[in-house]
């Protein structure tokens, strides 16, 4: 597996930093390799990467997460899939550090890309420049998931989340 | 196309050796042959091509999920769905010539097969008192007479309304408002008799009463149990998302009392390994339990997870998941490592080694999911079961993450949407609450009667008046002699239907058939063109629209019917939009989304390719349950005490058969070809029993309560069946399930541990 490392310093607090990466449906805006997410719950993402006109579907979960703190995820599947954490801390009021890590192997779309020297690093080097380009573009972010995930156990963050909308009677 | 039988069909049986493998090219053979004795080329191909995509027919088939939008096949549909779906979209009609030919009293002599065969059902018909047969009626006179019916009763409860799980959301909707508006719960429905067991088992435990995995976790799981399920035959595309796993490199476990093929090999005909290679192995080990075992299994397989963690501290349970997340372990604990090998042993029928390569199994596993169906719910201890099922999945963190939960898979399509919206006899306040601030009026508190109690209550005269909306209850419902006699002496039985089934033929003093539109036909209402939505077993909520032209144009379709009946029988009382439901069932969405957590801004939502997908609280690491968190529960169960000479037998479908209707009188896959009246026996237990092959026999069941159950006419097939047990087809075999043999808590019938004796006819 290769581990590529990166920072940025994005001018948005902390929150607003950290809330915005948490919106994953949008990262095809910011990222060129990222063609289309769904979020399939808190912790299950489907990620379709590509390159030119090659597409490679990823299951994602977060394994953990905590608000304003970290991501750390990993593609499910077996054999050496890509994986990586990204970690926010706050410079200032109005800055925030963006620390991403990646671990890219395997016979895959990534791998490839990781295997080819200088290319990854180049690539997400961009993508992270781009983030901070629309986080700051944005000011401000719409929306956020304030839960925690330990162990990939969602931990609801707010008490009204506590409160899933969905019919719990028993189902025959 | 053929016509259809005008005598039964009469074969000799003949007995091949099981299949170890299911699908592949004789499956598409099998699907197109029986599609095209049904229907025209040109109808197999609109419907097939349109099976389970977006914006075309989902199959009433199953309620296995479809894969993502982008990742369906072309033909994402099974064998047993396409013959679901085309012996609906059949030419053959039934017309009131046919009804004039055919007195009722003949018709119920009929098999369940040759009903069937007779085709669609095309206009109103009524049987009125004293009459031997129907005659046609108008809608309008229809239903006036079952409104006039219903005004009569001396109390709302008199009458039941049942559901089956074809209905749509918009149907069931419907239904239970009018039920409710009109003064009863009394809405008894095939949840009660499939998987009432599951509800209350996760409800208690989860706070949830619906499955937590999605196909993507199958896809992505380490280890899958199949408990008491038949994917081959009862879900078969469950076996992609299997054979996706297993190439994913997953493991599983099957455990059942019969060898199915479908859990031994797969040969998807879509991949060409399926066509001329060897498939995909599915159960890498299977475990030939004794009916009724699973309890005992997962008890056992705890108390060694348990010891394993006593070996090894801190490597085998998730430890933080129990402590922040569930409570009641340490009783469950306490509970579990007291269970004696014997007893776990004698139950189960396993060696303590098969149990412990299990527990091994688990230990390799970072991700389990357990699956099961009705050869778990339908035991008399099958809640406790369950409980024990999500014990053992609590134990490693198994819940609330990816690639890991409970599974219950179901049967009818939309039999989940349907409680979703409101189809239960114990709804709880906060939905009648929702229901009342919605609509104006104060729906009645008390619960009403579930599937066994409304027979019971018909059988003792305290409901007069029963109403099936799809299904076919008389045969579905147990201790068939007892529910016919219960149906006889109903004043008046209706049933919206497709096709002709025996529930119409065993009625009430007034029956009336309401023919109704299918799945596959277009519904043109006032408002123009409308799709319904149902939910699938992983709580997808998604869109359903006919393609065909209607069998009839005198079909009304489920909303119209009920929609006109409650404007007839309610009036202006209370005042409720019926007519705008009729013309546009997004009118219906609309107030479901105002009253059904989860479904908001439904009418948009459902629209989208996938539609909806309602969350699972237990994903959300939330668990409404009585504790706030997951429960761990203590779980005891008494196997049922079987007297030398007896056998615990189980009714099963065959291969060729949809829930009550039987298409052909084979079972290919278990090598049964031309009879359906066969007992399936392990040759020991014969050998035991003092029986060979080809016997015949009748089929005694042992109750208390002084009334003989018997089943006449069977031979007698030795069969791979685990020691002890038998087997033998439903609907058949359901006149030895007495209506008192019912699981502790859920009152779901036990349908798979009756006891028997097996009587020589010579």
């Amino acid at each position: 597996m290769k581990t590529i490392e990166n920072t940025v310093a994005v001018s948005v607090p902390l929150r607003t930093a950290y809330d915005q990466w948490t919106q994953f449906e949008t990262f095809p805006r910011f990222m060129s390799g990222v063609k289309r997410v769904r979020q399939q719950t808190c912790s299950v993402s489907v990620w379709v990467v590509g390159a030119g006109p090659l597409r490679q579907e990823f299951t994602v979960e977060i394994l953990e997460q905590a608000p304003d703190s970290h991501v750390v995820w990993r593609t499910l599947g077996r054999g050496d899939l890509p994986r990586g954490e990204v970690r926010f801390r706050a410079l200032a009021e109005d800055s925030t550090e963006v620390g991403l890590l990646v671990e890219l192997g395997g016979r895959n779309l990534a791998g490839a890309l990781g295997a080819v020297p200088g290319v990854a690093e180049r690539v997400l080097g961009r993508d992270l420049t781009r983030f901070k380009y629309f986080a700051e573009g944005l000011g401000e972010a719409t929306a956020g998931w304030r839960g925690t995930i330990r162990g990939g156990h969602v931990q609801p963050g707010m008490p009204e989340e506590a409160k899933s909308p969905t019919p719990t009677w028993p189902m025959g | 196309m053929k016509k259809p039988p005008r005598e039964e069909p009469k074969e000799d049986l003949t007995v091949t050796p099981p299949k170890t493998w299911a699908a592949g090219v004789p499956a598409v053979v099998h699907a197109l042959e029986y599609s095209l004795e049904q229907t025209s080329p040109r109808e197999t191909a609109v419907d097939l091509l349109t099976m389970n995509q977006v914006g075309g027919i989902d199959c009433p088939g199953c309620a296995w999920a479809d894969p993502a939008p982008g990742h369906r096949h072309r033909n994402e549909y099974c064998e047993n769905g396409a013959k679901h779906i085309n012996d609906e979209a059949t030419t053959r009609r039934i017309t009131r010539e046919f009804f004039r030919e055919h007195p009722v009293s003949e018709l119920a002599r009929r098999s369940d097969l040759w009903l069937n065969q007779q085709g669609r059902l095309t206009e109103p018909m009524v049987k009125r008192p004293g009459s031997d047969h129907y005659e046609p009626i108008s809608w309008r006179d229809a239903l006036q007479l079952l409104a006039g019916e219903l005004k009569a009763l001396a109390s709302p409860d008199e009458a039941a309304f049942y559901t089956s799980g074809r209905v749509s959301n918009e149907a069931a909707f419907v239904l239970q408002l009018f039920a409710r508006a009109f003064g009863t719960n009394n809405l008894p429905d095939c949840s009660n008799m499939c998987h009432e067991s599951s509800g209350f088992a996760l409800h208690e435990t989860l706070g949830t009463g619906k499955g937590t995995v999605s196909l993507e976790d199958l896809h992505h799981a380490d280890l899958i149990f199949l408990v008491g399920q038949n994917p081959g035959t009862n879900h078969p595309r469950q076996l992609s998302a299997l054979e996706e796993a297993k190439l994913n490199g997953a493991r599983i476990v099957a455990v059942n009392t019969l060898p199915e093929a479908g859990l031994r090999r797969f040969k998807n005909p879509q991949k060409p390994r399926g066509i001329v290679g060897q498939g995909v192995q599915i159960a890498d080990r299977f475990l030939h339990i004794r009916p009724g075992g699973d309890l005992a299994l997962f008890q056992g397989l705890n108390r060694l997870l348990l010891e394993a963690e006593d070996a090894r501290p801190g490597e085998v349970l998730a430890r933080e998941f129990i402590e922040s997340d569930t409570s009641g372990f340490e009783e469950f604990a306490e509970h579990a490592r007291q269970v004696g090998w014997d007893d776990l042993l004698a139950a189960t029928g396993l060696t303590r080694a098969e149990i412990e390569a299990v527990r091994d199994d688990v230990l390799r596993s970072e991700r389990v999911i357990v699956c099961w169906a009705m050869g778990v719910t339908q035991h008399k201890h099958a809640v406790p079961t369950i409980r024990e099922i999500v014990n053992f999945l609590l134990l490693r963190g198994n819940l609330g993450r990816a690639g890991a939960g409970a599974c219950p898979v179901r049967g009818h399509s939309n039999v989940q949407g349907d409680r979703t919206v409101g189809i239960w006899e114990q709804m709880p306040d906060h939905f009648l609450d929702a229901l009342r601030d919605e609509f104006g009026f104060e729906p009645p508190r008390p619960h009403g009667l579930d599937s066994v109690n409304t027979v019971k209550a018909m059988h003792e005269g305290r409901v007069k008046v029963f109403l099936g909306v799809a299904g076919n209850f008389v045969r579905a419902a147990p201790d068939s002699d007892f529910t016919e006699a219960a149906m006889r002496r109903c004043h008046l039985t209706a049933h919206v239907s497709t096709k002709l089934n025996r529930s119409h033929t065993v009625c009430g003093g007034t029956a009336l058939i309401l023919p109704t539109l299918g799945r596959t036909e277009k519904d043109l209402q006032a408002g123009g063109e409308q799709f319904v939505t149902v939910e699938n077993s992983m709580s997808e909520v998604h869109t359903s629209h006919g393609k065909l032209k209607p069998a009839s144009p005198l079909l009304l379709s489920e909303v119209a019917i009920l929609s006109r009946l409650a404007r007839h029988t309610l009036g202006t009382t209370p005042d409720l939009p019926w007519e705008e439901f009729e013309a546009d069932y997004g009118a219906i969405r609309d107030r479901i989304s105002r009253v059904v957590p989860g479904l908001h801004d439904f009418n948009r939502r459902v629209t989208r390719p996938g539609g909806i997908r309602l969350p699972n609280p237990v994903n959300e690491g939330v668990y409404p349950t009585a504790t706030g968190k997951a429960m761990f529960t203590r779980n005891s169960w008494e196997m049922p005490q079987v007297p030398e000479g007896h056998l615990l037998l189980q009714t099963l479908r065959s291969h060729d058969q949809w829930n009550t209707i039987p298409y052909t009188l084979n079972d290919r896959y278990r090598g049964i070809h031309g009879s359906r009246q066969v007992v399936l026996v392990n040759p020991a237990d014969l050998t035991a029993l003092g029986l060979a092959e080809g016997d015949r026999v009748d089929l005694v069941s042992v109750w208390d309560g002084g009334v003989e159950r018997r089943a006449e006419g069977f031979q007698v097939v030795p069969y791979p069946a685990s020691r002890g047990s038998a087997a033998a087809y439903y609907p058949e075999t359901q006149v030895l399930v007495p209506l008192d043999s019912v699981a502790d808590i859920s009152n779901q019938p036990t349908s798979k541990g009756i006891l028997v004796r097996l009587e020589p006819t010579g």
